[in-house]
């Protein structure tokens, strides 16, 4: 027996939208298989069709070389095949053991010691390192993620696919995962791996498939291509994927942070007296894992979330205790992608016009408004970032990511702010809207703004900030200046090391 | 912008439609060229009658509405006219509404059964001078509008001479609708009826504010018989009152039509309805044209009401007491509000030998010596 | 076998196409009913058409029907672009006409055009307090404001029964409880036959039309509506905003009120609100929010209603029955909300092959 997968020409439509377009894929017993391709290209639509979760329109499924019908996710998990999803699925307050028997086991009664045995085997066989009876509440991300794999391998699957796995990790935890998937491998498992990231294709796959716009390109041989190649091929056209970083001369302060301290809604401390000064015309990266403070430091110092101790400093002047738009009137802005991407800074429902108005509408006079000024905004942004759309009255919600952050983006750099507090404002981006969205930011850095970079990768924040901020379960570990940067130091201190223990490991 | 003066427009036209359009109950032309208001025309025009009834509860009430309802059947059955009729009609600017859809559909003769209706028929009269309405227990009335209503209190009055005598403690119970004129006659002979045969009698009284309302009027009966009564009567639509009084296993006087299958072991009798020969009597004046605007307060003598059969149950003595004072009724020589009564602070408000004058019955708004509770 | 799919988006002709054959699916149910009881349900219905729109005074009696719905589905209406759930337009129909009929009652000596002006002031002065109540704890304590807007309507009404049976009780009434009528100078004129309420009914749905589409605070609505973080995040005041909507929307309520009590009714009694408070609600939704929309389904609801209560003395069909007419055509109108959002796909045994 060769092959675990082979899709043939599968095909799938969403309305208006072709999602997949003949598509093939074949995946080999014992392979580890990546599939690349921008946001939108429809790899986990295809995902999505071998897991039971989507019915395709026209293709034919086969696994382990015989003909399967996938309706369900059952009838996929009984052929073998589970996914694991980018965002985890799991009952937070339930054990582990608890939660991935769950919904599995048709009996009523749960023997904890019996099933907790048996988890205790699987994990120790792959090295997934998980304790049955810990709950996931008091889980780190990654050690969820294991729980994810550790579910769908408990119920028998050979085939597993992991959707962006590693958006969520530390490098360090992206190493784990990688052994993990390596041992794997050498039980005979097969596993496909849905990514956009070239550098782990290469470090993980053995072979890649390549996808653009639901359309099947081609499959390679991993260790055969390069970056180039590989990008070239995802893309379409040539891509120049080098970042450029001007150094910052700039040394006049733009905004002070000092001592800030914030809770959340349920009084939980998510900013533990961080400091940190950015200059005008410096772009300031801060890392860290999601969920590290990141969204609560962008909403503190907008004046979201009213601050419990400490000062934020901006052109001298403190910022405490002004509203929202008095903080905008400043020249401030803040153009934050949460993970939902349309929580904040987007009206989902609205069209682009509308979207555009949210920042312009306040400024007009009297108690009606004109849409003039931002429809012709919105055109102009259209035109000039390429945004793909039908028209500028489409509502965004319908738009893929990358567009959606064109126009939020574009948005507020139209708005001439003086700092920009921008986080990850490549995500969902494909390769070249991500190098527009840069060169964006450089173009605004050269004019002496400040801006405070949220970033995921830390390929592109090493590439992009003058310095790097690194947080940690809301307080900074450690600020490194460009000639600094290491990896490897930068993910020790994400996950709570200091800068000094990082190497010494 | 297009599309919002668009509607607009096409709102204004219908609108204007409606302005321009001849009322429906103005047009005597004999030429219509609209079909339905043809149908509408016809149904005025030619015979049969079309009589329309509004009922304050359901037909099924078992009670008031029932009563009248056997009315309007017994009419049909006699008269061959064609009757509407429209049950739980609440006594507010919705007769008006249900009154001119009857009208609309060819009703020239309108009973209205409630108090409540009183001033929307007076309104409705006034809009539609060849309508003839007639008012059921009010006081108001014009050309086109009488009021009817009978002399209950006079079998009531017999009602509580059964009660009087029933009652081993001498405490009565009364589950009263409203405080009004009607329902407090009711009461005050209803409890003269009981100091007849047992002068120290006392009659308790619980208001519902309801005329229709089974589970609070059961509640109501429920709380007198806690305080002690023993014999429960009612001037409500539903036999609730009855019925907590048979799960009690105390006595009960009905109203409104024979009930005794609704509490077999508690029923003594009931103060009964009989609106037939009335309607029957009027619409045929309406057929004829000699219909006038006559105000009616008919009494035992005229049928129009009665005290039903005593139950097996009732004191063996009552029949004959009960005779003895219907006859002097029927010929005339006694009344329930004959004199010397007294009110409740003990004041003489009827002389000896004189009878209280039908003005003064129609707006009585006190209660004699012996009832317990308050005009509010 | 099926599989039940989130829709796309529909085109509008095919959602007014899924709600109609909807409607007709309650109607043929309805007949099958109809037939067992007798009825002839072809002329049942076609008589529930005549009794609504059959002659002039019909037409106006539905018309006078739909005045109310259409205000108050506007009102709601505003308050649901900002996913408020105000349930409360009962209440605040309750609490304007409680406020038009002070004046109405005790200062009815003022000129005619004062007192009536006066009356619709302070109607909706009134409903928009009363709205702005649940308003105030829902942006101050986060409260409920489903529940809290439901309870209200309690309120109000039993405030009409206090008011009836002890403060305002007609002197003249001999004890039965009810409130005066209304004296002639403080009952709203007519226009076409038509009370005037008719002209406030065709401003409302242009103005709120104008609101949410062309002003600054319908722009708010429509953005807190959607998402309170991105109002926040651009500056907007989303309590100012919430306040200042519930306000106008309770004040269109109590118009509403006003209009009743003096126009139609011509007195304060609990029966002012008449459920159309509620009946607003699926109104406003059946309309997909949109405001152009309201006046013709609260017309459609107008002659179900008017019909419905003509075929009863035409055919002598209980009371009950006739509710539970409107009843089964509202459920199968939401119901078809099932099939817009969703869509059925049915697949042959076999499973997709090429």
């Amino acid at each position: 027996m060769k092959y675990a997968v082979e899709m043939n020409d599968i095909s799938k439509r969403f309305g208006d939208v072709q999602a997949l377009e003949d598509v093939h894929l074949d995946v080999l017993v014992g392979e580890i298989h990546a599939i690349l391709g921008e946001n939108g290209a429809g790899k986990s639509t295809l995902m999505n069709v071998l897991a039971g979760i989507y019915t395709p329109d026209a293709g034919s499924v086969k696994i382990y070389e015989q003909q399967a019908v996938l309706r369900t996710p059952k009838q996929a998990i009984a052929k073998g095949i589970g996914m694991i999803h980018q965002h985890f699925k799991l009952v937070n307050a339930l054990t582990a053991a608890e939660n991935i028997v769950a919904g599995f086991d048709s009996g009523v009664w749960f023997n904890a010691q019996k099933v907790e045995a048996k988890i205790e085997a699987l994990s120790k066989q792959y090295g997934l390192d998980i304790a049955p009876s810990k709950r996931i509440r008091d889980m780190s991300v990654a050690e969820k993620q294991r729980v994810e794999i550790l579910k769908v391998l408990y119920r028998g699957a050979k085939i597993l696919i992991l959707d962006e796995p590693t958006a969520v990790l530390t490098p360090q935890e992206t190493e784990h995962l990688f052994a993990i998937l390596r041992t794997m491998k050498r039980e005979g498992h097969s596993m496909i791996i849905i990514t956009h990231k070239l550098s782990e294709v290469r470090a993980i796959s053995d072979r890649v498939t390549i996808m653009r716009k639901g359309q099947y390109i081609q499959t390679e041989i991993t260790s055969e291509q390069d970056e180039q190649t590989l990008t070239n091929a995802m893309v379409g056209r040539e891509v120049d994927l080098s970042l450029s970083c001007v150094p910052a001369t700039g040394t006049e302060l733009l905004l002070k942070v000092d001592a800030l301290t914030v809770l959340d809604d349920l009084g939980t401390k998510r900013l533990k007296s961080v400091s940190f000064d950015l200059l005008k015309g410096e772009i300031l990266g801060v890392a860290g894992v999601a969920g590290s403070g990141q969204r609560e430091l962008c909403e503190a110092i907008a004046g979201l979330l009213p601050i419990v101790q400490g000062d934020v400093v901006y052109e001298g002047e403190s910022l405490l205790g002004l509203s929202p738009r008095a903080i905008i009137n400043k020249g401030i802005s803040l153009s934050f992608v949460p993970e939902d991407r349309l929580g904040m800074g987007l009206v989902s429902t609205m069209d682009i016009t509308n979207n555009v108005l949210l920042k312009e509408y306040h400024r007009q006079k009297g108690f009606f408004i004109t849409r003039k000024n931002s429809r012709v905004l919105a055109e102009y942004l259209v035109d000039k970032l390429n945004i793909d759309t039908p028209s500028i009255s489409h509502p965004v919600r319908l738009l893929s990511g990358g567009n959606i952050q064109k126009v939020l983006l574009g948005r507020e750099i139209e708005n001439n702010p003086h700092l920009i507090i921008t986080a990850y404002p490549s995500r969902g981006l494909d390769i070249g809207s991500s190098h527009l969205v840069y060169d964006l930011l450089n173009a605004q850095k050269e004019k002496g703004i400040g801006i405070l970079f949220i970033g995921e990768d830390l390929d592109v924040l090493m590439g992009l900030a003058d310095r790097i901020l690194v947080m940690c379960e809301g307080k900074v570990t450690g600020v490194l200046t460009r000639d600094a940067f290491d990896k490897q130091k930068i993910g020790y201190l994400m996950s709570g090391g200091n800068a000094h223990g990082g190497s010494d490991v | 912008m297009k599309r919002i003066f668009s509607v607009l427009l096409v709102m204004i036209l219908v609108f204007g439609a409606i302005g321009c359009a001849p009322k429906a109950t103005e047009t005597s032309t004999t030429e219509e060229t609209e079909a339905t208001e043809a149908v509408t025309e016809a149904a005025t025009e030619a015979a049969p009658l079309t009589v329309g009834f509004i009922y304050v509860g359901p037909i099924g009430d078992g009670g008031w509405t029932f009563a009248h309802d056997q009315g309007r059947l017994y009419l049909e059955q006699e008269l061959g006219v064609k009757t509407l009729y429209k049950e739980s009609v609440p006594e507010d600017a919705e007769v008006k509404t249900v009154v001119k859809g009857m009208i609309d559909q060819g009703a020239s003769v309108i009973f209205g059964t409630s108090f409540g209706y009183m001033e929307f028929m007076d309104q409705l009269a006034k809009e539609f001078p060849d309508v003839k309405f007639l008012h059921c227990s009010g006081y108001m009335s014009s050309e086109n509008m009488n009021n009817y209503f009978g002399k209950i209190e006079e079998p009531r009055y017999l009602s509580g001479i059964v009660a009087g005598m029933k009652s081993q403690n001498g405490k009565l119970g009364y589950v009263a609708a409203f405080p009004i004129p009607e329902v407090i006659r009711g009461i005050n002979a209803f409890t003269l009826g009981a100091q007849s045969v047992n002068p120290a009698v006392e009659v308790e009284v619980v208001w519902t504010s309801t005329w229709y309302d089974p589970a609070l009027e059961k509640e109501a009966a429920k709380a007198l018989i806690a305080n002690g009564a023993d014999v429960i009567a009612q001037h409500q639509d539903t036999a609730g009152p009855q019925q907590a009084a048979e799960e009690a296993g105390v006595f009960a006087i009905g109203y409104n039509s024979p009930s005794k299958e609704k509490a077999p072991n508690a029923y003594l009798t009931a103060p009964i309805w009989n609106w037939g020969p009335y309607y029957v009597d009027q619409v045929k004046k309406v057929q004829e044209g000699t219909w006038s605007s006559v105000n009616y307060w008919g009494g035992m003598a005229d049928g129009i009401v009665a005290l039903d059969a005593l139950s097996e149950i009732a004191p063996t003595e009552a029949q004959a007491k009960v005779d003895e004072v219907s006859a002097k009724i029927l010929s005339g020589e006694f009344a329930p509000f004959q004199g010397p009564i007294y009110d409740q602070t003990g004041a003489l408000k009827v002389n000896e030998g004189e009878v209280l004058a039908d003005a003064d019955q129609l707006s009585m708004m006190w209660f004699v010596k012996g009832v317990k509770g308050t005009i509010e | 076998m099926f599989k039940i799919t989130k829709q796309r988006e529909l085109p509008i002709v095919k959602v007014v196409l899924i709600k109609l054959a909807a409607i007709a699916c309650g109607l043929m149910l309805l007949g099958v009913a109809l037939a067992f009881l007798g009825h002839n349900p072809i002329k049942v219905y076609s008589e529930l058409v005549l009794g609504a729109l059959g002659s002039s005074y019909r037409l106006v009696e539905t018309i006078n029907v739909m005045i109310p719905l259409t205000i108050t589905a506007l009102g709601v209406l505003i308050a649901f672009k900002m996913k408020f759930w105000n349930i409360g337009a009962e209440g605040q129909i309750a609490m304007g006409a409680i406020a038009g009929s002070y004046l109405a009652l005790f200062h009815s000596n003022l000129p005619k055009p004062i007192l009536l002006v006066g009356m619709v002031l302070l109607a909706m002065l009134a409903g928009g307090v009363w709205a702005l109540i649940p308003a105030f704890f829902k942006v101050r304590y986060n409260s409920n404001e489903t529940l809290f807007t439901l309870m209200m309507n309690y309120l109000a009404i039993q405030l009409i029964v206090f008011l009836q049976f002890s403060a305002w009780k007609d002197p003249k009434s001999f004890g039965f409880a009810k409130i005066a009528q209304f004296n002639e100078s403080a009952i709203f004129p007519k226009l076409f036959g038509v009370h005037i309420g008719w002209v406030a009914m065709l401003f409302l749905v242009f103005a709120i039309y104008m609101l949410i589409n062309h002003t600054k605070l319908g722009y708010e609505i429509c953005v807190v509506g959607t998402s309170k973080n991105t109002a926040k995040y651009a500056g907007m005041d989303v309590k100012g905003t919430i306040l200042k909507t519930l306000f106008l929307s309770g004040a269109i309520a109590g118009l509403v009120g006003v209009f009743q009590a003096s126009a139609i009714n011509g007195t304060l009694s609990v029966q002012v609100s008449g459920g159309y408070g509620f009946t607003a609600i699926i109104i406003a939704w059946l309309s997909g929010m949109s405001t152009l929309v309201v006046p013709f389904t609260a017309f459609f609801f107008a002659i179900l209603t008017q019909g419905a209560n003509y075929i009863q003395t035409v055919f002598q069909i209980p009371q009950a029955l006739a509710e539970v007419m409107q009843a089964v055509i509202l459920i199968f109108a939401l119901g078809s909300e099932f099939f817009v959002t969703y869509r059925i796909e049915w697949q042959s045994k076999g499973g997709p092959t090429t």
